[in-house]
């Protein structure tokens, strides 16, 4: 299981003499099986945070430590494949690859593990799990919305990952699909007791999650569990 | 599978890059083909004149004929193991002069003790040799068999007596006693017969009336010398300055003046040859360059997915240089093919009129046009897939 730890996070980037502070000094820990939703405004920071917990992003300054591994000393290559096996992914845009097939596109990131030929009966257990069997062969523009999007919750859990992020996952279908995704969320939470970060504007999906941090001007504005308020 | 679904979905693109390799490899394959063939007939006189030293007259002498006593004379010197008579004829006399590729078909009148010390040995599909003491004996090459139509037990009269022949023509009837086994170079080409009917055939050849005052028996068109098997080309050389040296009226050629002369006669092939490939690397490199550029910029999205569920800088450039190698293949068998297909249409359906074939097609040939094929793939798809490699995940994943 994931823990995550972030100790002083800084996000700056450069544009042009101006310099955009993304992400200041930000230190929180998230728990192992924790589901969390960070809500914000747009360009709060909820996207550079998701980008840094995720390793695509190297911060400004401060350390991430993932499952005791601090991550910020780390080399492309070693974050790509803490990345490949540590963390899934879940695109608003689902990200599926056209040419690929429902099994196909879940399979996609065993190419960049060491035992992911082994993978294909988990692939196949997943997509059964997300409630896709009847659609393995489809490819994705013979999808719904809803659909596509379970596939991508699905590709993010095949290397068995402990933390998933999510980016927007609910921002481009309606709101009962909405709310069939968060419900397959919290059974893989709660089943697999995978640790799950979920971007996100919706209030009704954010106030589904056991956590919320609220960002505003890349600072953590609040960060509150299920009934309970704590204070920054 | 996934390499070919990504050629597939862009159709008309993958199609107009591979057609540019096509065109580019069908031109390797069939200057190749035409160089091939070319060395081929080269090599064998590379092989031939690397192995012996070639004897004539002194520059300057009208007559192209030596006497025969200078066999002794040339076997007393040091490092000459044997040394043969030898005569040689057109054997289509008359024949309109064209541009060719290849050697004229010719009588050879050789001592067939010759053979055992050749670097270039003969060996019969059907058949033997001439021998010696024998009258009327013929062993025909490949090619020339083929022209004819000559198989052993048939007649061939010699020289080919042509359209417009004078009344005083003269020619005989040989006998074949052996087709020689194809050597892709002269010998095709050649119609063997012993010394004692060269000697005959040069009297033919003489004027009337020097015919009665030369006794063939005791002259030679020129001499081959060979030394102990093994006589390396340096070795070779110095034998024939030796000969020059020590034995007056005759004129030895350094083996390797030929060779290097066989050589530079090979080079124009290739050069060719190389030519093409050139026009091969500019016009598909270029193509799939571009191809793999617009790749790129089409998936932009599909790069920055795959390197956030873990995908290495590494692994997406060997995704798109495979790619781009396959597509170098691809366009490399298709041209390779057709440009067999080429060759063996025009060898097998429209021969030339000496039966001589103007394209080889080789294993070497065959690596050289497919393997270059891949390799122009990789090199043109080094840079586009550096440049995916290198895509920053994070901008590639909200791309439009």
């Amino acid at each position: 299981m994931a823990g995550v730890r972030l100790a002083g996070l800084t996000k700056h980037y450069r544009r042009g003499s101006e310099t955009i502070r993304a992400l200041e000094d930000v230190s929180l820990d998230i728990d192992p099986g924790e589901f969390v939703a960070v809500v914000g405004r747009s360009g709060s920071g909820k996207t550079t945070m998701l980008d840094l917990l995720g390793l695509l992003l190297k911060p400004t300054a401060g350390s991430l430590v993932i499952d005791d591994v601090e991550t910020t000393r780390l080399s492309d290559r070693d974050l790509a494949h803490l990345r490949a096996r540590k963390v899934g992914f879940v695109f608003q845009e689902y990200n599926l690859l056209s040419g690929l097939n429902v099994l196909e596109n879940v399979m996609l990131p065993l190419r960049y593990v060491k035992d992911g030929k082994n993978g294909r009966a988990r692939a196949v257990e997943l997509i059964d799990r997300v409630g896709l069997t009847d659609r393995i062969k489809h490819r994705p523009t013979e999808l719904s919305g809803g659909q596509m999007q379970r596939t991508a919750i699905a590709r993010s859990m095949v290397n068995q990952p402990s933390l998933i992020l999510l980016d927007e996952p609910t921002g481009a279908v309606d709101t009962e699909t909405a709310q069939q995704l968060v419900d397959l969320l919290k059974r893989l939470n709660t089943e697999d007791k995978v640790t799950i970060v979920l971007v996100t504007h919706d209030t009704d999906v954010a106030g589904q999650a056991k956590r919320q941090i609220r960002l505003k001007d890349g600072r953590v504005l609040s960060d509150e569990r299920v009934g309970e308020a704590v204070p920054v | 599978m996934e390499i070919l679904r990504n050629i597939w979905r862009r159709k008309l693109r993958s199609t107009l890059t591979i057609s540019g390799i096509v065109i580019g490899i069908f031109a390797l394959t069939t200057f190749g083909a035409f160089a091939e063939n070319f060395n081929a007939l080269i090599d064998g006189g590379v092989k031939y004149f690397g192995g012996s030293v070639q004897v004539g007259p002194p520059d300057g002498q009208a007559a192209g004929l030596l006497p025969m006593s200078k066999i002794d004379e040339i076997k007393r010197v040091e490092g000459v193991e044997a040394a043969f008579a030898g005569y040689s004829f057109n054997a289509k006399p008359g024949g309109t002069v064209v541009v060719s590729f290849g050697v004229p078909d010719t009588i050879a009148a050789a001592d067939p003790e010759e053979n055992n010390y050749s670097a270039l040995k003969l060996t019969f599909s059907s058949g033997r040799n001439v021998t010696a003491n024998s009258r009327g004996e013929v062993a025909l090459g490949s090619t020339i068999a083929k022209e004819f139509k000559k198989n052993v037990g048939d007649t061939i009269d010699l020289p080919v007596r042509p359209a417009d022949a004078k009344p005083d023509f003269v020619n005989h009837p040989f006998s074949v006693v052996g087709i020689v086994n194809e050597t892709k170079t002269a010998p095709d080409s050649f119609a063997y017969i012993n010394i004692a009917d060269g000697q005959m055939l040069l009297e033919d050849s003489l004027p009337a009336q020097l015919r009665e005052s030369i006794d063939v028996t005791t002259i030679t068109e020129g001499i081959s010398v060979y030394g102990k098997p093994g006589t390396s080309l340096a070795a070779l050389d110095k034998i024939a300055d030796r000969i020059n040296d020590q034995v007056p009226g005759v004129k030895a050629t350094r083996p390797s003046d030929l060779v290097n002369a066989f050589k530079a006669g090979g080079q124009i092939f290739t050069g060719a040859a190389v030519a093409a490939a050139l026009i091969a690397l500019i016009v598909g490199g270029l193509s799939i360059i571009n191809t793999m550029f617009m790749a790129v910029s089409d998936r932009v999205r599909e790069i920055g997915l795959k390197k956030a569920v873990g995908a290495t800088t590494s692994n997406i450039m060997r995704e798109f240089l495979i790619e781009a190698t396959f597509m170098g293949l691809l366009g490399g068998l298709i041209g390779y093919g057709l440009g067999v297909l080429l060759v063996v249409v025009r060898n097998v359906f429209f021969p030339a009129a000496d039966g001589s074939t103007l394209f080889l097609i080789t294993p070497t040939l065959t690596a050289i046009a497919i393997g270059f094929a891949a390799v122009l793939g990789a090199l043109a798809g080094i840079f586009p897939a550096w440049r995916a490699a290198r895509l920053d995940p994070v901008i590639a994943l909200r791309n439009d």
